[in-house]
């Protein structure tokens, strides 16, 4: 009786030699699934043993709280800088991660635009659109979902660049959602599935993976004037690792994102990557210039997070008046 | 002084043994989990954890939680019940059928269940489409979370209420129209009093049921602040948040005001069991 219970908990046992676990976020599933196979390749083609490799998908908080409770990642990939810190104040790897890979470790980069009905019905072209008579708004709860933070800090970026009090603009764009999904995912749902409001705010990326999936004769992507660059940064478990065999394929892995191979792979996946020299020229000439701003730009995740979305932030006092 | 053991030496034999079984499994399984919740609630200081709770943000989501827990649960008192006694009491074409969809809120993973709900009730969904033309809104609205609460929560009625409705012999109701009393009467003075605390445990496990249920309302709920957010929810914000400690107190207080109601319905039963005297 024991030994049956124990069977049937009993996990997966990974750890050995070469294996890798990537713990990443919601819309990277495509992606990661493409990469393993790509880096698989690479990997025994340069003359190492086949790695096993498994990439967990949930939402880019939760993944952070997994690791640091204990999930054996050797490699994050996740939403938000932010994120890892957490993972780096709990001890599981050094402080300055970030500096450890070109482009502050993220690989590719997205940023927030509009997916809107079929012929933009209610005419949206930019942020200030977004808070005209009768328009609907679905994005998630900042309080809940890292893509949300984005979307919340692309409209209070285009407030300030356009002379509009930031705080009073995000406030009233906030009174335009009927409905705060908590996550990213959630959210596309109700727009594009359930047929609620006018507009979502959604990562590029699953924009166009919307687009794909729903058929191009439905929505329509309307990229604003100004939005945020998002940065979903990688890094290595250092406290994970057991061996150098081990941590040679973490760093291998990582560093195959930054390959004209990997780059052309997050192309495909519709992330902005870097290096477009193997990558499909449509797959670049996909993405229009806009004005980007950064999180450096709030003073980076830590000032940025405690700010506008911890507990009494400016997020909270949007919803909650003093 | 010597010690006065723990459990008395009982004629039943193997009394000790199950007894140390059950009283780990208990503590592993139950009291631990909640026994840390409160350690933590402790460590944090009841200050602290007070000014977590208040706030109208948080004040708002309890209240709606515990509003639409206690609405749901008497409406699956109602019509839980009813549906008991249907399956109890009547002999019907797919009787069986019925009988074994009761239990499926059971087995369903409740996220499936919210967003087959919300399917159902947006304004695009088929129910939905219909309470549109009426004006009527339902998926993230509070009807919404209503919705979801019932479906969770209505085995619990049914199942707890069915056998008991079985066990009744059909003489005491006989006797009692022999007696000259009317059908409405008999209901009234001889078969509710003898499903009251069948009907309260029900009514109470449905009731504790949809205060903690998640995955189901937060497809449906709209989950915006102040209006249709509940408390499980902020408890999930907190922790993206990585605040353990405030997702700790908000834990802490709906595990204290649903330990104060449940200990009142067991008042009651108690109280109905001595005034009916033991069914």
């Amino acid at each position: 009786m024991t030994a049956l219970v124990a069977g049937m908990l009993a996990l997966p046992q990974t750890g050995a030699a070469a294996d890798l676990l990537n713990v990443s976020y919601d819309p990277t599933r495509e992606l990661y699934r493409d990469v393993n196979t790509a880096f698989a390749k690479a990997w025994t083609d340069a003359g190492h043993p086949a790695p096993t490799i498994e990439t967990s998908h949930g939402g880019s908080g939760a993944q952070a709280r997994a690791v640091i409770e204990g999930l054996d990642a050797q490699v994050v990939t996740l939403a938000l800088g932010g994120d890892i810190d957490r993972i780096a104040a709990a001890g599981k790897l050094p402080a300055d991660w970030q500096s450890k890979r070109p482009h502050n470790a993220s690989p590719y980069t997205s940023t927030i635009v509009f997916l809107v009905h079929k012929g933009n019905p209610k005419g949206i072209r930019d942020w200030g659109d977004l808070i005209g008579e009768g328009v609907e708004v679905i994005t998630p709860n900042p309080k809940s979902s890292g893509g949300a933070r984005w979307n919340y800090l692309a409209a209070w970026a285009w407030a300030e660049k356009n002379g509009q009090d930031p705080r009073d603009f995000v406030g009233k764009l906030y009174q335009h959602v009927p409905v705060l999904d908590s996550g990213a995912r959630g959210a596309t749902t109700t727009f594009a599935q359930r047929g609620i409001g006018d507009v979502l705010l959604a990562w590029e990326n699953e924009a166009y993976l919307a687009l794909e999936e729903m058929g191009k004769d439905q929505f329509d992507i309307v990229v604003p004037s100004v939005s945020i660059l998002a940065e979903p940064p990688v890094a290595v478990v250092e406290a994970n690792i057991k061996n150098d065999e081990q941590r040679q394929l973490a760093e291998g892995y990582l560093d195959f994102l930054y390959s004209p191979q990997g780059q052309a792979l997050a192309y495909k996946h519709f992330y902005r990557a870097w290096d477009a020299s193997a990558a499909a020229p449509e797959d670049v000439a996909r993405f229009p210039k806009l004005d980007l701003v950064d999180i450096a730009h709030f003073g980076g995740w830590s000032k940025a997070q405690a700010e506008h979305f911890g507990d009494g932030g400016i997020f909270d006092q949007i919803y909650v008046p003093k | 002084m010597s010690l006065r053991p723990f459990i008395r030496r009982s004629p039943m034999p193997g009394l000790g043994l199950s007894m140390g079984i059950t009283l780990t499994m208990v503590s592993l399984v139950v009291l631990l989990p909640i026994g840390a919740l409160m350690m933590r609630g402790i460590a944090y200081g009841p200050a602290n954890l007070w000014a977590v709770i208040d706030r109208p943000r948080v004040w708002a989501a309890l209240l709606l939680s515990f509003r639409l827990a206690l609405l749901a649960a008497l409406f699956n008192l109602l019509f839980g019940g009813l549906l008991a006694w249907v399956l109890a009491r009547y002999r019907f074409p797919g009787r069986r059928i019925l009988d074994a969809a009761v239990d499926l809120p059971f087995a369903l993973p409740t996220a499936v269940a919210g967003i087959a709900l919300t399917a159902l009730y947006v304004p695009k969904g088929v129910l939905g489409g219909l309470a549109a033309g009426i004006g009527w809104k339902i998926a993230y609205t509070q009807w919404g979370i209503f919705i979801a609460l019932v479906f969770v929560g209505l085995p619990f009625v049914t199942r707890t209420l069915q056998p008991v409705i079985e066990e009744i012999d059909r003489e005491v109701e006989e006797a009692s129209a022999t007696l000259g009393a009317s059908r409405a009467h008999t209901l009234r003075r001889v078969i509710l009093p003898m499903l009251a605390p069948a009907a309260l445990t029900g009514f109470a496990l449905a009731l504790a049921r949809a205060v903690g249920e998640y995955g189901s309302v937060i497809f449906i709920a709209g989950n915006l602040p102040m209006k249709t957010e509940i408390a499980p929810l902020l408890i999930v914000i907190q922790l993206e948040e990585f605040n353990y400690d405030a997702a700790a107190a908000i834990g802490i207080a709906m595990l204290v005001i649903s330990f104060a109601m449940l200990l009142a319905i067991n008042l009651i039963q108690i109280w109905s069991r001595r005034r009916i005297g033991d069914v």
